[in-house]
């Protein structure tokens, strides 16, 4: 069949400037594909995705699982006789892909550009300088606990914390939800139907080759990078945990509160803290030393990957400001210093970022990835081999 | 002149560890008729003492000279003694590189070695160069493109007068036409001004260019130093003296009406040509309504490397057609330009230009066979392709498609129309005249007064351009004096145009310089000896006249052939055809070389192998096993000819009539791929071969005996196993029964 071909030069321009400055350079030696570890064998990536980038073909390039399949490994950019970066070109390429399905699509475009951080950023800080003010910390000082900094009194959390995140998670959800499935119906849309393969178990595998990083440890001139990734991946687990239980915690408090229950014993899941706080501080180290694995490992293989676009340098600080943030808070509240009200302040405003954000930051890539992976293995496109 | 012999021996180079000296002294001086103690040897002759021991003789009065020591293609400038007959035997390469040490074969083919060189000498005479009176030193450019102008100002700049004759109005060519040049310079980033305008001025006004518009050559008759070249045109006839030839004649557009099925006759589709005319006007528009256009497809090899129009790359286009993108790109930073291509081929510094077009993000490219261009109905169309980098079949809109087609070299509508010419006069009277008056003539380049025709001859696989044997000799044509330069010997830019034109300019001068002196053009460029035939016993067969491949000799009214001299390259081709055995060097002659083969020892016992080795690739070949210490069989004796061309075939019943078991004829490859150095001698060589048979039927002897190799000077490695296999195969057939008589 004769497939129309409607070469876009917005989109080509676009790609270029969201990182893929390389993009021109390839003249599809299909070195690239050749060297790629984790492509599948039949119409393998990046080379094809870097002519349909070069012709502008965005809607080939959106609705196509491989974009995601690519894990970044830059064994093709290290290879590529051109100096033509698939591995770079493939992340502007995703990018501008969550760009096109996230909502609202004008939050994704201003996550991209640094000259709409500071925008981003006032929004918590904002949120948090009212809400402190409100409370007239300002003039009236904070309330301790016989003379100890205790966050819970200074910011109460079911109102300042708790719901303020569920909220931030619930929009972040629902915004990865939605455009999850437009990527979804797109991928479908490009390959000619929704397949008929077994979805729990495509789901299941996507899982088991996750939880392992089955896929980074194909990687070979970045293969530092599996162990980064994992450090990172797992701490965001642990700390999630540790976020359960330590809610799990007050949730008799918030009970005694509301007024719900007024016999209530306000400590009787204290006993929780024994353990989501080795989680906690064993996961908040992990994230702290994946993270600084992971930038180290960028100045490392600069040479041979790149070094990274704005967006990979966001989310990366972000991260590492979170995890930063968190410890010191932490330290500085049990040195009883009052420098730990702005670091914890500070803290949350990063943790409302990462959280806010997430469906148009680098952090949408576990959603959008994940799809990719559950797709192609629907279909049959990857078996993980 | 009287000779005086003196024979030298050199023992350097393991030559007296292979061979007993004194038993060759001995057999060279009988062979010689001096006495045994007169002959010399030296440990390293070659050395300043041992020259100075030659130096002497010559002195003395010893004036021909025979030494043995090393390949004659080395230390020619050591072994250099002007008014003496020297010659040179490869006792080192041919013996002892070659032979086991100290056996009796070795010694015997030692023996005869020096035997057939003393031969040689006794038979040969000492040269004379042959200068002819009133020749001229100016040359003649045909053409005045960018290789034509090139030509004339590197010749005058050089000190010699020039004629330059362009057929058109104005002088420029091609590149007089162009809106603007791809880059010249690094970074080749930014499109140049066309740079022929300033290079026109200077020609028009070096005092040493004497320029003709509007004029053709209407008869080119003589020879290099002696052409008279008739100018016609603006309503006058002159003929002036010339020496030397640049044809620079260029080319044209391959036809593009024979292109519909790339869309070609569609309002909005038009060539590479045409799409610079365009720009030079100013706009990049759709032809069909004047709209400015967009979105631009370039088709590369636009019936060309298609078997159905030119098998060839034009070399060119895939630049031009980048350069033609720029110019869309730079109307309008939304505009597009497709490129479909076979390949991209920017040869040189045109590949830093393609890299900086790549780059550019509205230059789309890809690979692919375009199978046809529909209409899209609203004035666009639909470019549509295979196997491209994009998907298996596409179809893309364009609304300007722009057919990148290739180069025609001005020599191919003459060639064709000759050729056709020919084929219809062997059909007879009725055919040649029904084709004179149905083919239209095309316009010649020289009209050449030679009786081989009246333009450069065709060579198969040269596609029309005027051959060059380009692999070791470019801008040589097959008539001597005449270099071609430019698209009209091959396809190219025009900065290689430039450079030819350079080439083709030096080359011509080293033609009058050569004449001036009497020796020969190319490739034999030292030679002053010169074919001297015995023109009583001669037939009028026209055998010469037809075989010469460079057409050096031409009939008198009375059918009796004569040299035009300076034409001729001395390879002997001539020689070689004559029945009659007539034409003879000084120092090659169908008497030298047969005196030599019955020269060689023949005994009972032992089987003899004479190689007829050409002096070009075999020879060297030969050498360059030897420098690799690869064995030969000592029943091998090699002797050197100038041209397989010039075998002639009794040296074949010389041979076996004195007892030679087997002999090979060692030439260049001959057909599409041809090595050989005067063009059609190793092809001749074999024609006259496949007649072989016949003579060895006469003699009733095995037509396995004689065979004809074709090695290229690469194939030095395989060189003595095929000459061993061949002595092994002819020593199963036996001796040679002539052997007993």
């Amino acid at each position: 069949m004769t497939e129309q071909i409607k070469p876009d030069l917005n989109f080509i321009n676009s790609v270029i400037n969201a990182g893929g400055e390389s993009l021109k350079k390839c003249y599809q030696c299909s070195t690239c594909t050749v060297v790629c570890n984790v492509t599948p064998d039949d119409k393998p990536f990046p080379r094809k995705e870097m002519v349909q980038a070069q012709w502008g073909m965005k809607d080939k390039l959106f609705g196509n699982p491989d974009i995601w399949l690519c894990h970044q490994c830059s064994d093709c950019t290290a290879y590529c006789p051109r100096g033509a970066k698939p591995g770079e070109v493939l992340g502007a390429i995703r990018k501008l892909s969550i760009e096109e399905f996230s909502v609202p699509g004008f939050l994704a475009r201003m996550v991209n550009q640094p000259k709409f951080l500071l925008v981003l950023l006032a929004a918590p800080v904002l949120l948090y300088t009212l809400i402190i003010a409100s409370q007239g910390f300002f003039t009236d000082g904070v309330p301790t606990e016989n003379g100890k900094i205790v966050f819970g009194k200074f910011l109460f959390s079911l109102y300042y914390v708790d719901t303020v995140f569920t909220a931030a998670a619930l929009f972040a959800v629902f915004s990865l939800y939605l455009g999850v499935t437009k990527y979804w119906r797109a991928m479908a849309a490009a390959n000619g139907g929704v397949s008929s393969g077994d979805f729990g178990k495509a789901l299941s595998d996507t899982f088991m080759d996750i939880l392992g990083h089955n896929r980074f440890k194909k990687c070979e001139v970045t293969k530092d990078r599996a162990t980064a990734h994992m450090l990172v991946f797992y701490s965001f687990i642990g700390l999630f945990i540790t976020t359960i239980l330590a809610f799990a915690r007050v949730i008799p408090e918030y009970i005694h509160h509301l007024h719900l229950s007024e016999g209530i014993d306000v400590h009787m899941l204290d006993w929780l803290a024994y353990i989501y706080k080795p989680i906690g501080n064993v996961s908040a180290a992990a994230l702290v030393l994946g993270i600084f694995l992971m930038m180290s490992n960028r100045f490392k293989n600069q040479g041979k990957a790149g070094l990274g676009s704005y967006y990979d340098w966001l989310f990366i600080s972000l991260v590492a400001g979170v995890g930063i943030s968190g410890l010191l808070a932490q330290f500085l509240r049990m040195a009883n210093t009052v420098a730990a009200y702005p670091t914890y302040v500070a803290h949350l405003c990063l943790v409302f970022f990462l959280f806010a954000y997430a469906p148009f930051s680098k952090m949408a890539h576990m959603a959008y990835r994940t799809t990719a992976l559950v797709y192609s293995r629907q279909t049959g496109r990857d078996t993980g081999n | 002149m009287e000779k005086k012999f003196g024979v030298y021996i050199c023992k350097g180079c393991n030559i007296a560890e292979t061979v007993d000296i004194e038993k060759l002294k001995k057999s060279a001086s009988i062979a010689a008729k001096i006495p045994a103690d007169s002959v010399r040897e030296h440990q390293i002759l070659c050395s300043p003492e041992g020259l100075e021991l030659i130096k002497n003789d010559v002195s003395a009065g010893t004036n021909t000279l025979i030494i043995g020591a090393c390949s004659p293609r080395v230390k020619f400038e050591e072994f250099d003694f002007p008014g003496a007959i020297v010659e040179r035997v490869n006792l080192r390469e041919f013996v002892s590189w070659t032979s086991d040490p100290m056996t009796e074969a070795t010694q015997t083919l030692a023996d005869d070695y020096m035997k057939m060189g003393i031969i040689k000498t006794q038979k040969g005479s000492l040269p004379e160069p042959n200068i002819l009176p009133d020749l001229s030193n100016s040359i003649l450019v045909i053409g005045g493109g960018i290789t034509g102008l090139t030509a004339a100002l590197e010749a005058a700049n050089a000190g010699y007068q020039v004629t330059l004759v362009e057929k058109e109005a104005e002088l420029g060519g091609w590149s007089a036409k162009l809106y603007k040049e791809a880059p010249r310079a690094y970074p080749y980033e930014k499109l140049d001004e066309p740079m022929i305008f300033d290079t026109i001025r200077e020609v028009e006004a070096h005092s040493g260019i004497k320029v003709y518009k509007s004029t053709m050559v209407e008869k080119t008759d003589g020879q290099p130093g002696l052409f008279d070249v008739t100018l016609t045109g603006n309503g006058s006839t002159e003929t002036i003296k010339i020496g030397a030839i640049v044809m620079a004649a260029g080319w044209t557009p391959y036809d593009a009406t024979k292109l519909g099925h790339l869309g070609y006759g569609h309002p909005n589709v038009i060539t590479n040509v045409q799409m610079e005319e365009m720009a030079k006007k100013g706009g990049i528009v759709r032809p069909s309504d004047g709209k400015p256009a967009m979105k631009v497809a370039f088709i590369q090899c636009a019936g060309s490397r298609d078997a159905n129009h030119l098998p060839y790359c034009s070399s060119f286009c895939c630049a031009t057609s980048l350069k033609q993108a720029k110019y869309v790109r730079e109307k309008s930073a939304d505009a597009i330009a497709m490129i479909f291509y076979k390949d991209i081929r920017t040869p040189g510094q045109s590949e830093l230009f393609y890299k900086n077009m790549q780059n550019d993000p509205g230059v789309l490219l890809t690979k692919g066979d375009v199978t046809g261009i529909a209409d899209a109905g609203n004035g666009n169309l639909f470019v549509e392709a295979e196997n491209t980098l994009l998907g298996e079949k596409i179809s893309v809109e364009a609304d300007l498609v722009v057919l990148a087609t290739g180069i025609v070299p001005a020599t191919r509508a003459p060639q064709e129309y000759l050729d056709g010419l020919s084929e219809a006069g062997k059909k007879g009277d009725d055919a040649k005249k029904a084709y004179l008056e149905e083919t239209a003539k095309p316009d010649y380049i020289l009209n050449l007064g030679y009786r081989q025709g009246p333009e450069i001859p065709t060579l198969e696989g040269a596609y029309g351009f005027a051959d060059s044997n380009f692999i070791c000799f470019q801008y040589e044509t097959r008539r001597t004096g005449i270099y071609s330069a430019g698209c009209v010997r091959q396809p190219m830019n025009m900065s290689e145009a430039a450079q030819d034109a350079s080439g083709a300019a030096l080359k011509a001068i080293q033609c009058v310089e050569h004449v001036a002196k009497g020796i020969a053009v190319h490739p034999r460029a030292w030679d002053v000896t010169y074919p001297d035939p015995m023109m009583i016993r001669c037939t009028s067969c026209k055998r010469c006249t037809e075989e010469c491949p460079f057409g050096a000799i031409d009939e008198d009214e009375k059918g009796t052939p004569f040299y035009r001299i300076n034409r001729c390259r001395r390879c002997g081709t001539c020689m070689g055809a004559c029945p009659e055995r007539i034409v003879a060097f000084k120092d090659f002659s169908v008497d030298i070389v047969g005196s030599m083969i019955k020269g060689v020892d023949i005994n009972e016992d032992d089987f003899r192998i004479i190689v007829l080795a050409c002096e070009n690739d075999a020879c060297p070949a030969l050498d360059s096993a030897a420098i690799k210490r690869m064995k030969l069989n000592p029943a091998v004796r090699i002797i050197p000819v100038r041209c397989l061309g010039s075998t002639n075939l009794v040296w074949v019943t010389d041979a076996f009539s004195t007892g030679i078991d087997g002999m090979i004829l060692l030439g260049c490859k001959y057909g599409e791929n041809y090595q050989c150095h005067f063009v059609k001698g190793s092809e001749l060589a074999n024609y006259r071969f496949s007649k072989v048979k016949e003579t060895l039927d006469k003699l009733q002897l095995e037509s396995d005996r004689c065979q004809l190799m074709q090695v290229s000077i690469s194939d030095y490695d395989k060189l003595p196993q095929m000459i061993n296999d061949f002595v092994e195969r002819v020593e199963e057939i036996g001796p040679n029964p002539f052997k007993e008589f």
